[in-house]
């Protein structure tokens, strides 16, 4: 899968590092900022009142 | 670096490939569709185990950080507001600050804001205050719940309290101080053992001696822990029923509720408290001020 996107990705291989870093970034944001506080609430173990 | 333009076979040795390869060996023979189905399934396993980490670094740190945000905002808003007029009794709406508690022995700036309700989104900003409890300094119980880790973890510490530590709900009247109650194997010998020290003060066991269950507050000890499901934790007096006491002859409790073990939420820290000082703002302005005199007392 990685090698398979790696030789996807265009030009020399400074611009696919970069790109590549970016996209490693990218996603990580969007799991930051999108995902992951969308799914916390559904876990259980936020929980720290009585009822 | 390889010149633009190297051989795709190059390209595949860099380290990004998955890990494989790694030192200069034969070119290994092609992977057959199996075995380029087994390195994909490998490589979402690590992908997964790589985001369950990252969940975890979102949940301990990144949220510590969102949630400074919103506490520092709530926290100006309840400035602002209390720099307006005096009210008698605060106004609760949901999620907006209304208090701040002040916990000394986790150091001078250890203070958050309460807000109304122990909703989520209540929660992500600081403390929360069960909506329908007392408010501070009333007969009846006062209980708020906070995190103990991630959203600022306001009661991280909870387990390290002991009993007669103070507690400081600051309201725009007054600062109400709290201490915590004897825990269950202090309360046999309070009077005569650390209930005689100075810094337990209008500390007592609650207990009745001519009960033999010591009375309504017989199961109210300084720390317990509870299961979830245990509402009756934040009730007027705790663990009973809610009629057991008329308003009047109910006790001035402070329930702080949290989650135990840390980074689990299979039962409840629970710290029982009770006023023992109540300091109105126009004898003392701040709580800059008022620390040095509870200081001494302890």
């Amino acid at each position: 899968m990685y090698g398979w996107i790696w030789r996807k990705l265009p030009g020399p291989f400074a611009v696919k590092l970069a790109t590549a870093v970016v996209l490693a970034l990218g996603i990580v944001a969007l799991l930051m900022f999108v995902v992951f506080p969308w799914l916390e609430p559904r876990l259980w173990f936020n929980e720290v009142s009585v009822q | 670096m390889p010149p633009p333009g190297s051989t795709e076979e190059t390209v595949i040795f860099e380290p990004v490939g998955g890990g494989t390869a790694t030192e200069e060996r034969p070119p290994p023979r092609e992977l057959g569709k199996g075995g380029v189905a087994i390195r994909t399934v490998g490589e979402l396993l690590i992908t997964a185990g790589l985001v369950v980490l990252l969940f975890m670094v979102y949940e301990v740190y990144v949220t510590d950080l969102f949630s400074a945000g919103k506490q520092s905002e709530a926290s100006s808003e309840l400035d602002g507001e209390w720099g307006k007029d005096r009210q008698l009794h605060p106004e609760l709406v949901d999620g907006k600050a209304f208090a701040r508690i002040h916990i000394p022995v986790f150091g001078a700036d250890f203070n958050f804001t309460i807000q109304e309700g122990t909703t989520e989104a209540a929660l992500e900003v600081g403390p929360g205050h069960y909506k329908g409890t007392a408010l501070p300094g009333e007969p009846g119980n006062f209980a708020v719940a906070g995190h103990r880790v991630g959203k600022g973890a306001p009661f991280n510490d909870l387990d390290n309290l002991s009993s007669c530590d103070q507690i400081v709900i600051e309201t725009q009247t007054d600062f109400y101080i709290y201490k915590v109650l004897p825990y269950k194997d202090e309360v046999e010998g309070w009077a005569e053992g650390k209930g005689a020290q100075p810094k337990c003060k209008n500390v007592g066991t609650l207990r009745n001696p001519n009960a033999a269950d010591g009375g309504p507050y017989g199961e109210t000890n300084g720390r317990r822990i509870v299961f979830p499901t245990k509402g009756d934790t934040v009730n007027p007096v705790p663990y009973k029923d809610p009629d057991i006491l008329p308003k009047a002859d109910q006790v001035s409790l402070l329930t702080l509720t949290t989650c135990h073990p840390q980074f689990s939420a299979k039962e409840r820290l629970i710290i029982h408290a009770v006023l023992a000082q109540q300091v109105p703002k126009n004898q003392v302005g701040s709580y800059a001020e008022l620390l040095p005199k509870i200081s001494e007392a302890r």
